[in-house]
């Protein structure tokens, strides 16, 4: 009956201190949940899409070149670790449905057995002469398994059945290029088709691409530079599979929610910790004379352990496991969905390691420090137990010695006694509050950083009204510069060149060939100066300088058509937020041997638009500046709605944090505080002495706060998007507002303290020694 | 006239279902510059009966008044501020701010009052002069209890209240507590008002009010009151 009775005691002890125990339950819930939940956002894209790779047999790199030859194949396929080479047709086409949607159409062979689409209604029929669509694209446009499809592939338009729907692996993230940032199904989609329905456009099959897979484990760059030498001239790129459009964008996402699930749990980590860690040491604390009984009443060492261990393990444990089935299916759930990934079915996975990590790290917080405090108070004798609890020292601290100490009112002294010798309680303020103020600088900055993003790009980069899309097989530049529309216009070659760099990596980037006279795009240098295209060699952007590793004045080696590599110098380095990529000038294009056939028009229309112009045939496409502006922002959405989730969590963290440790400072100084009154102190006198120390906190929080802002900002925006190279650098207003914020939140803490604190029943609080 | 007066004093309390009269129907009056003890077993009322004279609890029924003022009918403001000005209080348990030296509790006095003494005559007076600098916990309950007088007295009050200040203190320090307490009353011309459960010291009282059951069961005179070294305990 003995454990019973202890038992009992453990329930009703609980129920009694309900409010300190469902504070460290929601605090364990809340850490582990932050854990769980941001880890099993990237933890499900990874496992979903690798599940996907690996089931549509996903290339591990591809090899562009026109019209392959069978000795090509072959060459490739003799490359050590290569297990199979195929060749396929892979280019956009325009359809006709509303909207004039662009479909990326992938011809393969009958025998195909890589990058094979992943049906998801119908069949991929073999020999058949049906197109697989797109599903998502397909639900958009209304479109179902057994209606028609047609587009235009090189001039000829082809009308097809639609034999299934599909989603593909290279079009997880399905954008129709670098200008355009979030996947939108109205406006881009992917059809499998076979490759022998070509013949009906072309006369005869044809292939431009070979899908080359690999041995695990294969030196890929090997391969690359391999497969570059035996094609040679005709080579007109490599991407790895990496590198590959969609790839790498669903890498960007799980990097960028891998960098969150370090940085915000670790925060929301340590100030869990520490008041978790505070309130159990103060509830084992708390039951000193009750210890003393147990003990004398000739309860064992171990049963008394365990009964106040239990305290913390039955918390720790249900928050933990509370947290890990808030945290999945809250951020999971509603995160996954925002990235906007045309996934297979998915369900949430967990990241079980990082779980089990946060749950013994919770266990450690409540469990183990129960246990540690318990024990120490166990060393004591039953007797000693139950007398009072020797009176708190008080000490001299540091500050005394300065001159500035006489000066001082008593409260302030008291004040900073008192918070030099409860430090923790302090430090655990101060943590609370930076992490709250770096939480909200970092989402105030990227809210700025953003709108300053759309302001560079669209505001002093990109000055144009319309970016139109010209065939370039309808037009040439000497038609294009002969219109004669009312307007400004500069023609733009946008295209995609391989390049190798100092370090012998190998890539396939993008490259904008233009005028040197730029009217419509203004380029500008990282520290704002403008910046003109070099005669004489190439001008990149910065992030791309980053990401291929060199820097102005290095040379790079870029591939010609149909011709071997030219090293090229970068003369020039420029900002751009967004659309990364080398820039040259079509007099400089043309002196390496190449041809300026412009693909786009920009234009700055004089009047109003010419409508018969954009009507006619050689327009393939067209977008209107604001357009693109805001296709830029909504790509945000997804950060924005995780980073407005973070702001919450970290206010309701700062609150609690807050909370906390006035009602600490103010039920452990009752006392004090009671004989303070009873000198005759009036209530709004010794307010103060409690309230001031919280100010001081979120004061000093504040400050420590702002290096936390900049350092998540930067983490953010460098992470966000490797197509976008944004700065993440804090204004004055953010940090104003944040504080601001806070001050507000210790405010209204403060009144609520405040409040508790008029109702001090000084003859209760007076009436005997605890 | 008297300086202190009761009339028909009530407090109740309510616990649970039930009324417990702490203070039932107490008269009494008591003069400036008096020497009193209140004497009763633990229960009797005596502590709550201080406290009311000390403003640190309201009468549910009758009357208080004292040095003039009626303060049975005073907000909560008022008494704070009758406290201040009026009331030092000398506790069984100190009560020290543990944060602030002996000399700072001391000091605490100055921050509130508008005619304080000076606080290390004061310290010096109850014969600590060299613990001035000790925080409470470095001192013996002994001192603890003089820096605690000390404080009451440097407010400059005109009534000192003292409840059970020996209770935690050996006999030979407690015998020195108490002339301390009387010395320095009769020197600075404070009525005193001790309570306590320990019969001997009534002896060194003017006039001692005998509590039993929330009333007064009796009062006593002495025109000598005996001096502390008379009394054993």
């Amino acid at each position: 009956m003995v454990r019973g009775a202890l038992f009992k005691k453990s329930l009703r002890d609980m129920q009694k201190a309900k409010v300190q125990f469902i504070s460290i339950f929601v605090m364990a819930a809340l850490a582990v949940s932050i854990i769980t939940g941001l880890d099993s956002v990237w933890y499900t894209v990874r496992r979903t899409t690798d599940a996907m790779y690996a089931a549509s047999n996903l290339s591990d790199l591809w090899v562009t070149v026109s019209n392959p030859s069978e000795q090509d194949l072959w060459g490739i396929r003799r490359l050590t670790g290569v297990t199979r080479v195929e060749k396929r047709f892979s280019a956009e086409a325009d359809t006709a449905l509303p909207g004039k949607p662009t479909l990326h159409v992938y011809a393969l062979d009958d025998r195909s057995t890589l990058d094979q689409p992943e049906m998801r209604e119908g069949r991929f029929g073999r020999y058949g002469g049906g197109a697989v669509l797109d599903s998502s694209f397909a639900e958009a446009h209304g479109l179902k398994v057994g209606d028609s499809i047609s587009f235009k592939l090189n001039g000829v338009w082809m009308r097809m059945p639609i034999d299934g729907l599909a989603l593909d692996s290279e079009q997880v993230y399905a954008v129709k290029n670098a200008a355009t940032i979030t996947p939108n199904s109205k406006e881009y989609g992917f059809a499998v088709i076979h490759a022998g329905a070509l013949e009906s456009v072309y006369g005869r099959s044809v292939y431009n691409q070979i899908s080359v897979k690999a041995a695990p484990d294969t030196d890929l760059d090997q391969v690359v530079r391999e497969a570059d030498a035996v094609i040679g001239k005709r080579l007109i790129g490599i991407t790895l599979q990496k590198d590959s459009a969609s790839v790498s964008s669903v890498n960007g996402r799980i990097q960028q929610f891998k960098s969150l699930s370090v940085v915000f749990p670790l925060l929301f980590f340590i100030v869990s910790a520490l008041i978790t860690q505070s309130t159990m040491v103060r509830i084992v604390e708390s039951q000193r004379g009750q210890i003393g009984i147990l003990k004398a009443l000739g309860y064992s060492k171990r049963s008394i352990i365990w009964h106040y261990t239990s305290y913390g393990v039955i918390t720790g444990v249900l928050g933990s496991v509370a947290g890990l089935i808030i945290g999945p299916n809250l951020f999971g759930r509603v995160l996954v969905p925002q990235l906007r990934l045309s996934l297979s079915s998915y369900s949430i996975h967990v990241n079980y390691p990082n779980f089990l990590l946060a749950f013994l790290l919770i266990l450690l917080c409540t469990g183990g420090v129960s246990f540690y405090a318990c024990r120490k108070l166990l060393a004591d004798t039953p007797a000693v137990l139950l007398r009072d609890k020797p009176m708190k020292e008080g000490t001299h601290v540091f500050a005394e010695s300065t001159t500035l100490w006489q000066r001082m009112t008593f409260s302030n002294k008291l004040m900073v006694r008192n918070t030099m010798k409860n430090k923790g309680r302090f430090i655990m303020g101060v943590i609370g509050v930076m992490g709250c103020v770096g939480v909200i600088i970092a989402a105030l900055t990227l809210r700025s950083t953003i709108a300053g993003l759309n302001e560079q790009m669209y505001g002093s980069t990109f000055t144009y009204d319309q970016k139109v899309l010209v065939d370039p097989q309808k037009t040439d530049s000497h038609y294009l510069g002969n219109l004669g529309l009312d307007a400004v216009t500069q023609q733009v070659q946008e295209s995609a060149v391989e390049v190798i760099c100092p370090s012998g990596g190998q890539k396939m980037e993008p490259i904008t060939i233009t005028t040197k006279d730029s009217p419509l795009i203004h380029m500008q240098s990282v520290d704002g100066t403008p910046v003109s295209l070099p005669d004489t060699g190439i001008a990149m952007s910065r992030k791309l300088c980053d990401t291929l590793g060199v820097k102005q004045g290095n040379s790079i080696w870029i591939k010609r058509t149909n011709k071997g590599y030219i090293s090229v110098p970068i003369e020039e380095v420029s900002y751009m937020a967004s659309g990364q990529g080398i820039y040259v000038t079509d007099g400089y294009w043309r002196s390496l041997g190449e041809t300026f056939s412009p693909t786009a028009l920009l234009i700055r229309w004089n009047g109003p638009p010419d409508e018969r112009f954009l009507k006619s045939d050689m327009i393939m496409d067209s977008a209107t500046r604001e357009s693109q502006n805001s296709g830029l922002s909504e790509s945000m959405q997804v950060v924005n709605f995780a980073v407005a989730a973070m702001i919450i969590m970290g206010a309701s963290l700062a609150f609690v944090v807050l909370y906390n440790i006035s009602i600490l400072n103010f039920t452990e100084r009752i006392r004090d505080l009671a004989t303070l009154r009873v000198l005759g102190f009036h209530h709004r006198e010794i307010r103060n002495l409690v309230l001031l120390e919280n100010y001081f906190s979120a004061f000093l929080g504040t400050l420590a706060g702002i290096p936390i802002g900049k350092f998540i900002s930067w983490l953010i925006a460098s992470s966000l998007d490797e197509r976008l190279d944004l700065t993440g650098s804090i204004t004055l207003p953010a940090v104003l507002t944040a504080a601001v914020m806070t001050l507000g939140f210790a405010w209204a803490i403060n009144t609520m303290v405040a409040r508790k604190m008029k109702r001090i029943d000084m003859l209760e609080a007076l009436k005997s020694v605890e | 006239m008297d300086f202190i007066t009761f009339e028909n004093v009530e407090r109740e309390y309510h616990v649970g279902n039930n009324v417990i009269k702490a203070v039932d129907g107490v008269s009494f009056e008591l003069e400036q510059g008096s020497f009193n003890v209140i004497l009763g077993q633990s229960g009797a009322g005596k502590t709550t009966l201080l406290n009311l004279i000390g403003g640190m609890d309201s009468p549910t029924g009758g009357r208080i008044s004292v040095n003039g003022q009626k303060i049975s009918d005073m907000s909560e403001y008022e008494l704070t501020e009758y406290r201040r000005t009026q009331i030092g209080f000398v506790f069984q348990f100190y009560n020290l701010v543990p944060n602030l030296t002996a000399l700072e509790n001391v000091q605490l006095a100055e921050e509130i009052c508008a005619d304080p003494l000076d606080a290390r005559e004061i310290l010096r007076r109850v014969g600590l002069e060299d613990r001035m600098d000790n925080f409470p916990s470095q001192l013996s309950g002994g001192e603890q209890q003089r820096v605690s007088i000390a404080r009451a007295l440097a407010k400059n009050p005109q009534i000192v209240l003292c409840d059970e200040p020996t209770g935690a203190l050996d006999s030979e320090t407690g015998r020195r507590v108490l002339r301390l307490i009387r010395d320095a009353a009769s020197e600075l011309g404070k009525t005193v008002i001790i309570v306590t459960h320990n019969a001997p010291i009534a002896e060194m009282a003017q006039t001692v009010l005998h509590m039993r059951d929330g009333k007064i069961a009796g009062t006593e005179s002495h025109d000598h009151p005996k001096d502390v070294e008379e009394i054993v305990w």
